[in-house]
């Protein structure tokens, strides 16, 4: 250090750095946080993810009776996975077959059975040209 | 007309290509005549990118689909209000916005300041110019507003989550912000290029600063607002990508506000506050970048585009170079004051900075982490909103309670006596609230408890302070005692200004506290004539009625609302099929209480064809205080914007004593 630092500042900053750096270590390895996978990569594990995907129709049921099902593929990418879902709680405006979605669960017997409540659609593009069928 | 646009926006690359480049060899050789035709290039490249827009505004507003912008982001249909907004909807358009507010901010704050400032106004116009020629090269090369088509009998029009009266005011807001960052920081960097690393850069940058971190806090709010009464999830603030976009760097500012008073007062913090200008402005490129390039996955997905590799690295350069002038001139920096005491103003203030600073840094973290974790564990991992609340409560508390320190704490070094003396009826005031409010139950949730006592405490300072000067007012001859309370604002308006938006802030926490740690929430399938409790009121669902309008089916359940045995009127909850974009959006009702700032919260989530109805319902005490907030908000930056003559002079006259060391 060049220059005569005041103790004062020194100490401060180093305490507020180490606690910071404690809290982080702390939460983003043995806390929060869930890994963020496509439906190809699920099969297999056990543990809660986040798995983002496409909607792929038919979708059956009732959110608030039983569950909705439907089938999530991958975004992107050649996959012939089809995941089948579960899912309770609120359904965004947004959701139907073709959409980007994002669910929090895990695997049950094959089946991905999503956390209450935790579907995230992703707004279609700021602007979504219409289906080629209504432009002239 | 294209053809006029695109050469618009050449002219402006030209120009601004100019002005950085004679700009800096102007001031490098101190060249008065050639800088001055530099910063005379800087205020024409406004005015050819004011043509540039007046173009694209009169394409948008002529309905002229062989511009493919305008195709792609309207319809013949779309109201004219919706229509002008699309100049700001789409990437081009918001980049032709940001390089026409850029080149407007830049040319006004050259010509307000070149008169003292000359020495240091040099320098700020190649830095304004470096920075308008990566827009206007993205607008002229990368992404340009003026691309043709054959036209299209009608355009794609706008989506109808968008055509909302928010969207006219939101997103330009939030612009004003980012851009007006670039100010300070032009200026900060123009201080180390030349040199004059006094306290000028500061006192010239002082109000742009505010008017830009004012209109990112109002962006960020009616955003919110906007999230709270259309998108109807319930909530004001889901901690999205793109919403810590516009938080990050307006908590970067807000520390860089209150460090430079230090540096005005007492000539520390010099360093600490370009790092902050720096940290400020890269954040603001940095939100830009994550809100286009789609690189982390947002509830807000913009049009995709090519432009993400460019900001960032225009972001990794300007970082650079930043930091390598920064050290440059480290020897210069140095502060002719230190740190007397740990408990003082300057250290209160340092806290604040540390905490605002750790806050903004842990969202960061928060943000970029599912890219790191997918660079180094080859997965992604997201934080969710419990990582965020979390560290929300672990700093913003402290900050909380520091806002009623800080400004009443002595500076250099406060003795223990006169900290028992100032802080004893706001103490005394805020163990009172939280015991009151202990009794009254609200221990359900300690960190909303501890937010009510904390507010509690700097409610009592701030209303302190206010009495105390406007008793002293009276005391040396103000006659009435509305004149005394306006002539001390007027005597100081920075500090009492700064005084409001701290009431404002707590407005905010309390609102923020009383929605989310005392809310309430029910949920139940209702028939026609059925009724569900939820907190104090009864909802009656009474009936189910379909309309259609023009280019939607309204579909609407009418509630019954009581509290106890008082009827309080209907509540009418549903849904809007959109019939040609074939998209459904939820049409929440609302009933605010004017009286206590709660909200009935209704969301018809799903409506059978039988008539039974799924309803979602919250109660959310106190949240009407954060709408309140803005408006205080809003009044307090005005009083501290206000034009005043006498406090720049001070202000002046300070920086040029506090700019010779060794007088104290």
């Amino acid at each position: 250090m060049a220059r005569k630092a005041s103790p004062a500042r020194l100490v401060i900053a180093l305490s507020v750095a180490a606690v910071l750096a404690v809290f982080l270590l702390y939460t983003s390895i043995a806390g929060g946080g869930n890994p963020s996978i496509a439906p190809s990569e699920l099969a297999g594990r056990t543990g809660t993810v986040q798995l983002a995907g496409l909607v792929v129709g038919p979708v059956t049921g009732d959110a608030h009776a039983g569950g909705l099902r439907f089938r999530l593929r991958d975004i992107g990418g050649e996959s012939a996975t089809r995941v089948p879902v579960r899912y309770m709680g609120s359904v965004p405006d947004l959701f139907k077959a073709g959409r980007h979605i994002v669910l929090d669960g895990r695997l049950r017997n094959g089946i991905f059975v999503a956390e209450p409540g935790s579907m995230i659609t992703k707004c279609p593009s700021k602007y979504a040209p219409k289906r080629s069928g209504d432009s002239a | 007309m294209a053809e006029l646009g695109r050469a618009a926006l050449v002219v402006t690359l030209g120009l601004t290509t100019y002005a950085l480049i004679a700009g800096a060899a102007a001031a490098h050789l101190g060249r008065r005549r050639l800088a001055l035709s530099a910063q005379n290039a800087l205020i024409a490249a406004f005015c050819s990118t004011l043509v540039a827009s007046g173009v694209l505004l009169a394409a948008l507003l002529r309905h002229d689909f062989s511009f493919t912008y305008v195709a792609r982001t309207t319809s013949e249909a779309l109201p004219t209000a919706y229509t002008i907004s699309a100049f700001w909807g789409g990437q081009e358009g918001s980049l032709l916005l940001w390089l026409l507010v850029l080149t407007g901010f830049g040319a006004l704050a050259v010509r307000l300041n070149r008169g003292w400032a000359r020495d240091l106004i040099v320098w700020v116009v190649p830095v304004f110019g470096a920075v308008a020629v990566f827009f206007s090269f993205l607008v002229v090369v990368v992404a340009s507003p003026f691309a043709v088509q054959p036209a299209p009998a009608d355009g794609a029009g706008m989506n109808p989550s968008l055509q909302n009266p928010y969207m006219l005011a939101h997103p330009p807001l939030l612009y004003l912000g980012y851009v007006g960052l670039t100010v300070p920081f032009a200026f900060a960097i123009a201080a180390l290029l030349s040199g004059r690393t006094d306290e000028r850069w500061l006192v010239a940058t002082r109000r742009w600063t505010l008017v830009a971190w004012t209109a990112l806090g109002i962006g960020q709010l009616v955003g919110a607002h906007w999230a709270y009464v259309e998108v109807g999830w319930g909530g004001y603030y889901a901690w999205d990508p793109v919403e810590n976009a516009a938080l990050m760097p307006w908590l970067a500012a807000t520390a860089f506000l209150h460090s430079v008073m230090i540096q005005e007062k007492r000539g520390m913090l010099r360093v600490w506050n370009v790092l902050l200008v720096i940290l400020a402005f890269s954040l603001s490129l940095f939100g830009t970048f994550l809100t286009r390039s789609g690189v982390v996955n947002s509830i807000h997905s913009f049009t995709q585009s090519s432009i993400g590799p460019w900001f960032l690295a225009f972001i990794a350069l300007t970082v650079t170079v930043s930091l390598a002038l920064l050290f440059r001139r480290l020897p210069q920096l140095r502060s002719p004051t230190r740190l007397e005491s740990p408990i003082s103003r300057e250290a209160a203030f340092l806290y604040n900075n540390l905490l605002l600073l750790a806050l903004c840094l842990t969202i960061l973290w928060g943000v970029v982490y599912p890219l790191l974790s997918e660079a180094v564990r080859g997965e992604a991992v997201v934080l969710g909103r419990s990582y965020f609340d979390f560290f929300l409560r672990v700093f913003g508390l402290p900050l909380l309670l520091l806002m009623g320190i800080g400004p009443l704490i002595a500076w250099r070094k406060a003795s223990l006596r006169s900290l028992v003396t100032t802080f004893r009826w706001p103490t005394t005031v805020a163990l009172a609230t939280g015991v009151l409010l202990l009794a009254l139950g609200a221990g359900s949730s300690v960190p909303g408890l501890v937010t009510y006592t904390f507010s509690a405490f700097v409610v009592a300072t701030i209303v302190m302070e206010f009495a105390r000067g406007t008793r002293a007012r009276k005391a040396l001859g103000a006659e009435s005692w509305p004149g005394a309370f306006q002539s001390l604002i007027s005597r100081n308006r920075r500090r009492y200004g700064g005084y409001v938006v701290h009431a404002a802030i707590v407005l905010l926490a309390i609102g923020i506290a009383g929605s989310s740690a005392f809310d309430s929430v029910a949920e139940a399938k209702l028939r026609p004539g059925e009724s569900m409790d939820v907190g104090k009121y009864t909802l009656a669902y009474r009936s189910l009625d379909e309309r259609q309008v023009e280019n939607a089916t309204e579909i609407r359940a009418t509630l019954a609302v009581s509290r106890g045995d008082r009827d309080l009127g209907t509540l009418k909850a549903g849904k809007n099929a959109y019939t040609i974009e074939q998209q459904v959006s939820n049409e929440v009702g609302i009933r605010s209480d004017r009286l206590t700032g709660e909200d009935l919260f209704v969301i018809a989530e799903q409506i059978d064809p039988d008539g039974a109805v799924y309803f979602r319902v919250f109660v959310k005490p106190l949240v009407n205080l954060i709408w309140i907030a803005g408006l205080v908000f809003v009044l307090g930056s005005a009083i501290a914007l206000w034009p005043d003559a006498r406090e720049q002079r001070r202000l002046v006259a300070r920086a040029s004593e506090v700019g010779v060391p060794a007088t104290r």
